[in-house]
């Protein structure tokens, strides 16, 4: 390649990473800034003070019960998703149900992955009001299934699909009834799929927003991403403990960047979202 | 072996119907409602339900805001999806070749779609924040005026565009630079060695043969910029006016802050026809796929 083309090469790449980078960047720094730097006209691009004051307040506030709400909501619904998405997605590609049952339903479930989810959530707040379970974090993990499910159950079927059923006959000649041939072979063997399906669609409930806002007004049952849109929109200018939220919510998910690059990179899954 | 199988079905049985009656609880129900929600009016206070028939379609067909929001909605999608997909090839194809470090730097570029919707819509706020926002101070150090990012009617919605753009290329470079790496080399080289220029051995091979994920990536894109609300509710909230309110925040204004389910049912029932065209013209390919 020519030098000059290199040159271009070069600075195309490092603009598009320090675009990619620069706001973490500035969330970083915003989030170790006392309230006077904050609002400064020319912000400052290195803190003149150092302060953990940002962590500290939004700790000393609660921050945690958010955390350990959206870590409730995230475990409790990967959870619902792997079981009832794993249990179908075995029974949907191992037995053939009449009126073509089997297609009918992945497809439905797929549409619906499609629909925005504002779409549904009328019935659906009517139906969880009546039940009572708004303002629950089990209520949010079954109404976060909107998302989960679909998605599990469409990657599942086709790790499942990939598992040879000459395996599971000769499990069966031995004398293993169905039940454990499914705990025994078939699970241990989906055991990778089944995890990186949990860490997908443990990402999609700790990102969910729009229900949470719907579903959920109780102080104490926030989770992370309420938290942070009620800082944004009723303190206009506080940012040091908004970025310091931020970090704090964004760690887990950036301890996962490489898995997810693996995978998305494998081809794993079409979609996150 | 009868017995053996009947009591094979009946564990498939078991196994299906818990998912089935989750779905039909969490999906099935609510799009009825839906569709049976937008054909009523409802009298909130007096607790009536009147049968309107088609008159709230009417009514949003004839609503200045719903026909803005769709209109948005579109715009948002059209430039959100397609600059997402276009930046994410051009940023594959610099990727393509080797290099030092090349590992690390696709690894860093992946992470703002790791961050939370919420984390990206707060920090976006402030980088456009009109006083104190730093790309402002940037414009002002170069002595242009500061733009209005998120209260300018004119902007506000491109603004809504960029942050979407900046969190999900990353997932655009990711998909379409694993499919680059599956063409065979000697392609292009071969393309080379005939005295292609670089230009046209994009145009003319590697194009062609990443149709297929370049058509997956733009159409999951257009599926979730379609439904765009968090951003929108955490950037502007809908404002200034409503030149940044999208059909989903639409329903959502309409139901759960003016209790008009008719209309907020009407409007969904028209989405739901959006993703059903999608959704036709998406299945068949993914279906091929899937067999």
């Amino acid at each position: 390649m020519s030098r000059t083309n290199r040159l271009l090469r070069w600075s195309a790449l490092s603009l598009l990473l320090a675009l990619a980078v620069a706001p973490l960047y500035w969330i970083l720094i915003t989030s170790l800034k006392t309230p006077r730097e904050v609002i400064l006209r020319i912000p400052t691009l290195i803190p003149r003070v150092v302060t953990l004051a940002n962590y500290l307040e939004v700790l000393q506030s609660g921050v945690l019960r958010n955390f350990a709400n959206s870590l409730a909501v995230a475990a409790l619904s990967t959870g619902l998703s792997i079981v009832l998405g794993f249990s179908a997605a075995y029974a949907l590609s191992r037995h053939r149900f009449p009126l073509r049952f089997n297609k009918v339903f992945l497809i439905w479930v797929l549409v619906v992955k499609l629909l925005p989810p504002m779409v549904l959530s009328v019935p659906l707040y009517e139906l969880f009001a009546s039940a009572g379970l708004l303002n629950s974090l089990f209520g949010l993990a079954v109404v976060y299934q909107v998302y989960t499910l679909p998605y599990a159950l469409w990657i599942l079927v086709g790790f499942v699909r990939g598992i040879p059923r000459e395996i599971e006959e000769a499990a069966q000649i031995d004398g293993a009834g169905p039940g454990a041939t499914l705990t025994r072979i078939i699970v241990p063997l989906s055991a990778g799929g089944i995890a990186a399906t949990s860490i997908f669609c443990a990402i999609m409930a700790w990102d969910e927003f729009l229900f949470a806002l719907l579903f959920v007004r109780r102080p104490q049952m926030l989770t992370l991403p309420l938290r942070v849109v009620n800082y944004i929109t009723e303190y206009e200018t506080e940012w040091g403990p908004l970025m310091a939220i931020g970090v704090l919510a964004s760690i887990p998910l950036l301890l996962l960047t490489g898995f997810v690059y693996r995978r998305l990179s494998e081809g794993f899954t079409a979609s996150l979202k | 072996m009868t017995s053996y199988r009947l009591h094979h079905q009946r564990f498939f049985y078991l196994l299906l119907i818990p998912t089935v009656l989750v779905v039909a609880f969490l999906t099935i129900y609510p799009t009825l409602a839906v569709f049976a929600n937008s054909l009523f009016e409802y009298d909130y206070i007096g607790g009536i339900r009147t049968f309107v028939g088609a008159a709230n379609y009417r009514a949003i067909a004839l609503d200045a805001q719903f026909i803005q929001s769709a209109t948005n909605t579109a715009l948002f999608v059209l430039l959100a999806a397609s600059l997402e997909t276009g930046l994410g090839l051009l940023l594959a194809l610099l990727y393509q070749r080797p290099f030092r470090g090349r590992k690390t730097a696709a690894t860093l570029a992946v992470v703002p779609m790791m961050l939370s919707t919420m984390v990206v819509s707060a920090t976006w706020r402030t980088l456009f924040h009109f006083d104190i926002g730093p790309i402002n101070a940037l414009l002002r150090g170069m002595g242009a005026d500061p733009v209005g990012w998120l209260i300018d009617r004119r902007i506000a919605l491109f603004s809504i565009v960029i942050v979407d753009v900046w969190q999900w290329t990353p997932f655009a470079f990711i998909i379409l630079l694993a499919a680059l790496q599956t063409i065979p080399k000697e392609y292009m080289e071969a393309a080379r060695i005939d005295g292609c220029d670089p230009v046209a051995v994009v145009h003319r091979i590697t194009l062609p043969l990443m149709r297929s994920h370049l058509l997956m990536v733009a159409l999951l894109r257009t599926i979730d910029t379609f439904r765009l609300f968090s951003k929108v509710y955490a950037l502007t909230g809908g404002g200034p006016g409503n030149a940044t309110e999208t059909v989903s925040y639409y329903i959502y204004r309409e139901a759960y802050r003016y209790f008009n389910l008719g209309r907020a049912g009407a409007a969904s029932v028209l989405a739901f026809a959006v993703i059903a065209v999608v959704a036709a013209f998406y299945l068949p390919r993914l279906l091929r796929e899937e067999s």
